[in-house]
């Protein structure tokens, strides 16, 4: 998301049940959006690391990964993020897992009927790879990318100022430090 | 065991001790103050310049905030002080300056930092000690470990109190006799 050649490159390991990383998402990444991705000052790069403790990650997951193939990854992440107290499993509607609504109102309707036909063979609500979801192959992706650092827990965020890596930051923050953190690298000489 | 092999033995233990509270705290200081991109224990983790210093104090700030303890005011103040403090201490402790008082401090921060480390530990919450300096896991061994610091560091203090005390007994005793200091 944003400018590839920002300066500051942040990615993100994140699992769309973890309420850290909701909290995350709508305190911190949300104003960061909207500011420094906006003005190409940072480059946000976001990937799955669904945790296998949680039950309806990795199918939130792929709904992203389905969006994202057809170009609207924002709108759905935000959806899912926005209403993670409905369908996750900690969540209040009741059955658990019913994120399809909340896809389907962040698409117009032949954007939801395309990612409902990228999402065919991947409906199953397995945290395990399915053979033959091509979405999975996206998220094996990402989680070998997380194991390789190594991301244990999620939220977890890597920093990265011109080509140099800062350590590995796990948990959620608030925008305000962060934003601080990003004019100290980018005030640097 | 003569009261004079008693008295070198307490001392021997308290120098121990003290030096091995000031390491910790010199080693929790060094880790929260060096540049962040430097290899730890390395000469160019040394390299401390304001900008590297600038860096290392918000990124310890970001690892204060995971802990969601403190309002957002309080945060950036108490992570810009607190390595600074642990400097102290770890100096006082090294040279043996008002040792009983500097130990009840010290005990009195290992207290604080054991509070909130199981404070975290129990709200399950994901995040990085920051301890010792950056992507350092907040887990069991964390708790096990402030918790054996803690107990360490009453030891010390305890220590520190009852040697002034044999201190003060033996100049008493022999007023001729200067007593080395702690």
């Amino acid at each position: 998301m944003g400018n590839p050649n920002a300066p500051i490159k942040m990615e993100v390991f994140d699992d769309y049940e973890c309420p850290a990383c909701d909290e995350l998402y709508e305190e911190t990444l949300k104003p960061m959006i909207d500011s420094y991705v906006a003005e190409g000052k940072v480059y946000l790069i976001h990937r799955d690391f669904p945790l296998p403790g949680h039950m309806y990650s990795r199918r939130a997951a792929r709904w992203v990964n389905a969006a994202a193939r057809i170009g609207k990854f924002e709108a759905v992440e935000r959806a899912l993020f926005d209403n993670q107290m409905a369908w996750s499993e900690y969540g209040t509607e009741n059955p658990k897992g019913v994120m399809e609504p909340f896809v389907k109102a962040a698409l117009t309707p032949s954007e939801f009927q395309r990612a409902q036909r990228l999402m065919r063979g991947c409906e199953v609500n397995t945290q395990e790879e399915i053979k033959g979801c091509a979405l999975d192959s996206d998220i094996q992706h990402d989680i070998a990318l997380g194991e390789l650092i190594p991301v244990a827990r999620t939220p977890t965020f890597v920093i990265t100022y011109r080509g140099e890596p800062y350590p590995p930051i796990v948990g959620a923050m608030s925008w305000p430090l962060l934003r601080q953190f990003f004019d100290q690298l980018l005030s640097q000489k | 065991m003569s009261a004079s092999t008693r008295w070198t033995t307490g001392r021997i233990l308290l120098l121990i001790g003290r030096l091995g509270l000031a390491v910790i705290f010199l080693a929790a200081a060094y880790g929260k103050l060096r540049p962040l991109n430097a290899t730890p224990w390395t000469l160019r983790s040394l390299e401390v310049t304001p900008s590297s210093l600038n860096l290392s104090m918000t990124f310890f700030a970001m690892q204060v905030d995971s802990y969601q303890m403190l309002p957002t005011w309080a945060v950036s103040p108490f992570a810009h002080a607190l390595p600074w403090v642990e400097l102290a201490v770890g100096l006082l402790l090294l040279t043996g300056f008002a040792l009983r008082y500097v130990c009840i401090a010290t005990s009195l921060l290992l207290a604080l930092f054991y509070g909130v480390v199981i404070r975290s530990y129990a709200m399950h919450l994901s995040i990085n000690c920051g301890c010792f300096g950056p992507n350092e896991k907040l887990d069991a061994w964390t708790l096990v470990r402030d918790g054996l610091f803690f107990v360490f560091g009453i030891a010390v203090t305890i220590g520190a109190f009852v040697m002034h005390k044999r201190n003060g007994v033996a100049a008493s005793a022999s007023p001729q006799t200067e007593l080395p200091a702690q």
